[in-house]
C-alpha cells in the first residue's frame, strides 16, 4: 500500500516536474520582447502544414505584409506592430494550444485566423478566459460566433460570410437567374464546410421548386470522382453544385468533362484560384462561383500585385479575408484609442469598415459581417469575370 | 513561461498520456500494434458528449460511460481481427479507425463532419491529474498480477505462451478492451476540455502519435510512457516557433531516435521480463531519477 | 449497360493506380516483412523531381520520366540507409521499422512544405491529350491507356528480372529466408539495397503517373494507404496478390459508390477487408511466414 502512495505521489510530482522543466528552453523568446515594450504583437493562428497549408501560408503572408505597411506608415497610436504566427496543423487541439501561447505568453492584442469552422469553434472557451478577441478568416460555420442557444460568444468575430447564407446564394443564383431546375451535389463527406454548404444549398434550392437528382459523397484525400460522377451523369442533372476546395475542383471537373458531362458546375468560395484556372481552365470553361469580392476591384487589383511582387506567389482567397480581418483589426484599435484588448473587442462590436471584399458592419447580435453581398463570378475565356452582386432573399 | 500555457499543455500531456497508457498494455506489454486508436478516442468522445449533453449525465459517470462504450465496440473488432498477425493486423486497426471516422461524418444526429459545439468545458488540470493516476495504478496494478506476466508471455512467444495453457486470444482480447477504454476515457476529456468535437479530430495521424509515444516511451515501461507523453506533447509547442520548419524537425527526431535508442527512453524489454518484482522497485527508482534529473 | 461499363473501366483504372504504389511496397515487405510507410513520401518526391524536370527544365517527358525513377530509387537507398538499416543490424523487431518509416514519411511531407517550394498545388504539362477514347459509349481516358501500359511494362520488367536474372534468385531466396540465404552465401546486404532502389524506381513511376493523372501536391503519399490495404487484401509480399489486390479494390469502390453509396464507400470496403481476412488470415495470396513470426 506504501509503495503504492509513493508510486502515487512519484508520479504527479513526475509529471510536473517534467512538464514544467521541459519548456523553459523557450522562456528566452519572451524575454527581448518585455525589453522593447514600444512593439505591440498581434497573433495569428492557421495551417502551415497539412492540408490546408496552401491557405494558412498566404492568409500569414497577407497578415505580415499589411503590418509591415501599417508599421512603414507609422504604425497605430503611435506604436508598431509585431506578427506572431502559430501554425495548426488544421488540428482543433493545436489551434488551443496556440491561442492559450498567443494570449498568456505572447500577449498579443488581438487574434487573427484560423481558417477553419472547427478550430474557431474550440478556441472560443480560452479567448473567454484571456479576454482576447479573434477575428476568424474564413470560419463559414454559424456557429463560430454563435452558441447554440443563440447567444453571441463574446470574443469571437469574423469577417466572411456564413454557410447558410452562401447555400443561399448559390441556390438562389442557379434556381433565378440561371435557370435551372434539376441540380446534383458532389461533396466532401469529411469535411465540415463542404457539408454545411451542402445543406444548405439543398435546402433552398428545394424550397424554391428545384429537384436534387443525385447527391454523391467522396472522402478528403480521394483524387478520383469518376464512379461518383458517373452515377451524377446517368441522373442527368443541369447543374452540378461542387462545394470544396480547388485542388478536388479541379480534378472533378476534369473528369466530369472526360467522362462526357457538360452540365453547368457551380461552386462556393472553395474556387477560386488562380491555380484553379491553371489546372482545369478548359473543364470550368461557362461555370460560377460565389464569391466574396470581385477581382476587377482596383483595391483588390493593388494588393494582389504587391502581393505578388513580395513572395511570388498567386493570392489565395483567404489573402483577401485576412486582409479585411486586419483592416477591422486596425479600424477597432483607432476607435478604442487603446491596445486594451477588451476596449479593442467592445470596438470591434460595433465596427465598420470599408474592406477589399466590401463594406464590412458588425453587428452586435451574431458579431457576422451583416449584409454583405455575395459576388457572382463566371469562367469567361479563362478568366474570372465578375457577374454581379447578389444577395439571398 | 506563463503558467496558463503550461497548464495547457499539461491538460493536453494528461489526455494524450491516458491514451498512451492504454496503448502500452496492448503495444507495451502485449505485443499488439494498434493503427486504429484514434477511433476509439472518436468513441469515447462522441459516447461522453452523449452522455452529458443528451442524456444529462454529470462529467465522470459519462466518462465511464464513454470507456464502455469504446471497449464494447471493441470487443466486436477484436472478435474479427485479434487472429490476424503483425501487419495484418495493423491494417485491419487502420481500416476500423477510418471507418469509424466515416460513420462519424455521416451521422447528422452528433452533426456529422460539422462537429458538434456547445459541449460544457470541464476538463480541468486537477480531473485530469486524477484521472490519470488511477489510470496509472490501475494499470500498474494489472501489470503486477499473474496477468500481467502472462500478456509479457504472450508478447514474447506467443506459441509457447498457448502450450502453458494461456488463453492466448483471451489476454490479447482483455488488453484491447483495457487500452480502448483508456483510449475512451481520453476522447471523453478531449471533448469536454474543447468543448466541440469533430471527427477530423480523430484521423489516422493521431493514432499513429499515439504509437510513437509508446514507443519513444519505451516498450513495457509505464513510467516510460507517462515520459513519452509528456515530453511529445510538449516538444512540438517547444518548436512553435519553427513554424513551418516544426513537423519537419519532428519527423526526423523520430527517425534519430529509433535507430539512436530503439529501445525507447525507459530502456527495453530485458529489463521488465526477467523479474516483475525487482522491476518495479527499479521502475519506481528510476522515474524517481529522471524526475530529479528533469529538474536541474 | 454502358454505366455499368463505364464503372467497369473507372474501377480497373482506379485498380490500376493503386497497384503501381502497391507493387513497390510488397516487393519490400516480400524481403524485409514490415510495411514500408516512407513509400508514399518516395512517390511523392518521385511526382515532384518529375515535375521540374519537365517544368524548369524543360526536360523532354521520357527524360524526365527517367529521371524521377532513378531519382526515387538513389532516395529509396538512401532511405534505407539511414533509417533501416542500423536498425537490421541490431534486429530490432518490425515495429521500430515501421515508425522509422513513418517518421521518414512526416519529414518528407513537410520538407516539401517548408522549403521554397511550398504547398501549392502543381500540374504536369499536358503531353498525352485530354480528349478520350469512346468505345460503345463508354469513354476511356488516353492517360488510362497509357498509363496501363508503362504500368505494365514495368511490372514485366521487374518479374523478368526476379526471375530470370542471378541477382533475382538472390531476392527470391531472400524473400523465401533472409538469414537461411544470408548463410548459403548470398550478400543480403545487397540484396536489400537493390530490392529498396526497385521499390524506389517503381515509386518514381507511379510518382509521375500519378502527377500526370491528378496533381502533385506534399500529400501524396497519404492515398498510398489505399494501396496498403489493397496490398493486403491481395496479401503481403506477393507481387501478383498486390496486383490484384489493388484492382479489386478498385473495383469494389468504384461499384459501392455506384450502387451503394457514396458515403459509406470506405467502411463498406472495410468491411470486405475484414471479410477476407476471417476468411483468409494472409489475404488471398499472401506469403506464408513460420507461424512464430
Amino acid at each position: 500500500m506504501k509503495k503504492r502512495v509513493a508510486l502515487l505521489i512519484g508520479c504527479v510530482i513526475l509529471t510536473l516536474s517534467l512538464a514544467l522543466t521541459g519548456c523553459t528552453p523557450a522562456a528566452p523568446t519572451d524575454t527581448p520582447a518585455e525589453e522593447k515594450p514600444e512593439v505591440v504583437k498581434v497573433g495569428w493562428i492557421g495551417s502551415l502544414t497539412g492540408d490546408q497549408a496552401v491557405w494558412g501560408t498566404c492568409e500569414l503572408n497577407t497578415v505580415k505584409m499589411r503590418f509591415e505597411e501599417i508599421n512603414e506608415k507609422g504604425g497605430l497610436l503611435g506604436k508598431q506592430f509585431e506578427v506572431i504566427g502559430y501554425d495548426t496543423r488544421g488540428d482543433a487541439t493545436e489551434a488551443v494550444n496556440a491561442v492559450r501561447r498567443l494570449t498568456a505568453q505572447d500577449k498579443v492584442i488581438a487574434v487573427l485566423g484560423p481558417n477553419a469552422s472547427g478550430q474557431a469553434i474550440s478556441i472560443s472557451s480560452v479567448l473567454e478566459e484571456m479576454n482576447v478577441a479573434d477575428i476568424a478568416t474564413v470560419a463559414t460555420n454559424p456557429k463560430v460566433t454563435i452558441h447554440d442557444d443563440g447567444g453571441v460568444k463574446p470574443f469571437n468575430f469574423r469577417v466572411c460570410f456564413i454557410d447558410p447564407y452562401q447555400g443561399a446564394v448559390a441556390a438562389g443564383y442557379a434556381y433565378d437567374i440561371l435557370g435551372f431546375r434539376k441540380a446534383a451535389v458532389l461533396y466532401d463527406v469529411a469535411d465540415d464546410y463542404s457539408q454545411g454548404l451542402t445543406e444548405f444549398f439543398e435546402k433552398y434550392f428545394i424550397e424554391r421548386g428545384g429537384e436534387v437528382v443525385a447527391r454523391e459523397a467522396f472522402k478528403f484525400g480521394d483524387v478520383d470522382f469518376r464512379p461518383q460522377l458517373s452515377k451524377i451523369k446517368e441522373a442527368g442533372p443541369e447543374i452540378i453544385f461542387m462545394p470544396y476546395y480547388y485542388k478536388e475542383v479541379a480534378l472533378s471537373a476534369n473528369q466530369a468533362r472526360e467522362l462526357g458531362i457538360d452540365a453547368v458546375l457551380m461552386g462556393g468560395d472553395g474556387w477560386p484560384s488562380e491555380v484553379l484556372l491553371e489546372m482545369a481552365k478548359d473543364a470550368i470553361e461557362g461555370c460560377y462561383f460565389v464569391n466574396h469580392l470581385d477581382f476587377d476591384d482596383p483595391d483588390v487589383q493593388d494588393f494582389k500585385n504587391a502581393y505578388t511582387a513580395k513572395y511570388n506567389l498567386p493570392v489565395e482567397l483567404n489573402g483577401y479575408l485576412a486582409y479585411d480581418a486586419v483592416e477591422l483589426l486596425a479600424h477597432a484599435i483607432e476607435k478604442a484609442n487603446s491596445f486594451d484588448p477588451v476596449a479593442i473587442r467592445d470596438a470591434l462590436e460595433t465596427a465598420q469598415v470599408l474592406g477589399i471584399t466590401g463594406k464590412i458592419n458588425i453587428s452586435k447580435d451574431t458579431h457576422n459581417p451583416e449584409g454583405k453581398d455575395a459576388a457572382i463570378i463566371k469562367i469567361e475565356d479563362g478568366a474570372y469575370v465578375f457577374q454581379q452582386k447578389y444577395s439571398a432573399n | 513561461m506563463d503558467w496558463f500555457y503550461v497548464k495547457g499543455i499539461l491538460i493536453l500531456s494528461g489526455i494524450n498520456l491516458m491514451a498512451v497508457l492504454g496503448l502500452s498494455l496492448l503495444t507495451g506489454f502485449t505485443g499488439l500494434f494498434s493503427f486504429g486508436h484514434a477511433g476509439f478516442m472518436a468513441i469515447g468522445a462522441y459516447v461522453t458528449a452523449m452522455g452529458t449533453m443528451k442524456l444529462g449525465l454529470p462529467f465522470i459517470p459519462a466518462l465511464l460511460l464513454g470507456a464502455a462504450g469504446a471497449a464494447v465496440v471493441s470487443f466486436f473488432i477484436g472478435r474479427l481481427t485479434l487472429n490476424l498477425k503483425g501487419d495484418y493486423f495493423c491494417i485491419a486497426t487502420l481500416g476500423f479507425g477510418e471507418a469509424i471516422r466515416l460513420i462519424l461524418d455521416n451521422v447528422q444526429y452528433f452533426g456529422g463532419a460539422r462537429g458538434w459545439p456547445g459541449l460544457p468545458v470541464v476538463t480541468n488540470l486537477t480531473t485530469v491529474v486524477i484521472v490519470d493516476v488511477i489510470g496509472v495504478v490501475i494499470l500498474a496494478n494489472i501489470i503486477r498480477s499473474r496477468h500481467g506476466r502472462n500478456f509479457k508471455a504472450i508478447r514474447e512467444e506467443e506459441m509457447a505462451s498457448q502450450t502453458i495453457g494461456i488463453n492466448v486470444f483471451r489476454y490479447k482480447m482483455a488488453a484491447l478492451m483495457i487500452s480502448a477504454a483508456y483510449a475512451g476515457v481520453a476522447g471523453g476529456m478531449l471533448a469536454h476540455l474543447l468543448g466541440f468535437i469533430q471527427p477530423k479530430m480523430f484521423q489516422f495521424i493521431k493514432s499513429t502519435e499515439l504509437t510513437i509515444t509508446v514507443i519513444f516511451g519505451g516498450l513495457g515501461s509505464i513510467s516510460g510512457s507517462v515520459i513519452g507523453a509528456l515530453v511529445l506533447t510538449s516538444l512540438p509547442e517547444l518548436l512553435r516557433t519553427f513554424a513551418s520548419w516544426r513537423l519537419v524537425v519532428y519527423g526526423a527526431a523520430v527517425v534519430f531516435i529509433m535507430i539512436s535508442r530503439p529501445q525507447g527512453l525507459m530502456g527495453g524489454t530485458e529489463i521488465t521480463f526477467t523479474n516483475i518484482k525487482k522491476l518495479f522497485s527499479r521502475f519506481f527508482r528510476a522515474s524517481g531519477e529522471k524526475a530529479g534529473g528533469g529538474g536541474r | 449497360m454502358s454505366v455499368f461499363l463505364q464503372q467497369l473501366i473507372n474501377g480497373l483504372s482506379i485498380g490500376s493506380v493503386y497497384a503501381l504504389m502497391a507493387v513497390g511496397y510488397s516487393l519490400v515487405y516480400s524481403i524485409m516483412n514490415f510495411s514500408n510507410f516512407a513509400h508514399g513520401g518516395v512517390i511523392m518526391i518521385g511526382s515532384y523531381i518529375g515535375f521540374f524536370a519537365m517544368t524548369a527544365f524543360e526536360i523532354p517527358f521520357a527524360t524526365a520520366f527517367c529521371i524521377a525513377a532513378l531519382g526515387t530509387g538513389l532516395l529509396a537507398v538512401i532511405i534505407e540507409r539511414i533509417a533501416y538499416s542500423p536498425l537490421r543490424r541490431r534486429n530490432a523487431p518490425f515495429l521500430y521499422f515501421i515508425i522509422s518509416a513513418m517518421g521518414v514519411s512526416i519529414f518528407l511531407e513537410n520538407i516539401i512544405i517548408a522549403s521554397p517550394i511550398g504547398p501549392t498545388f502543381r500540374t504536369y504539362p499536358k503531353v498525352f491529350g485530354t480528349t478520350p477514347f469512346i468505345v460503345g459509349g463508354v469513354n476511356i481516358g488516353r492517360l488510362d491507356v497509357m498509363m496501363f501500359v508503362i504500368s505494365a511494362v514495368s511490372l514485366m520488367l521487374l518479374i523478368f528480372i526476379i526471375e530470370k536474372t542471378r541477382t533475382g534468385m538472390g531476392i527470391r531466396a531472400s524473400a523465401y529466408n533472409l538469414k537461411a540465404s544470408a548463410l548459403m552465401g548470398v550478400n543480403t546486404d545487397r540484396i536489400i539495397l537493390i530490392v529498396f532502389g526497385l521499390g524506389g524506381i517503381l515509386a518514381g513511376i507511379a510518382g509521375v503517373l500519378f502527377g500526370m493523372k491528378y496533381t502533385v501536391y506534399p500529400q501524396i503519399g497519404n492515398i498510398t494507404l489505399k494501396s496498403f490495404i489493397a496490398a493486403v487484401f491481395g496479401g503481403l509480399g506477393s507481387l501478383p496478390g498486390a496486383v490484384i489486390g489493388s484492382i479489386l479494390l478498385g473495383i469494389i469502390e468504384t461499384f459501392t459508390s455506384g450502387y451503394l453509396s457514396s458515403q459509406f464507400r470506405d467502411l463498406i470496403a472495410f468491411v470486405l477487408l475484414i471479410l477476407i481476412l476471417v476468411l483468409r488470415p494472409r489475404g488471398l495470396m499472401g506469403k506464408i511466414t513460420e507461424d512464430k513470426a
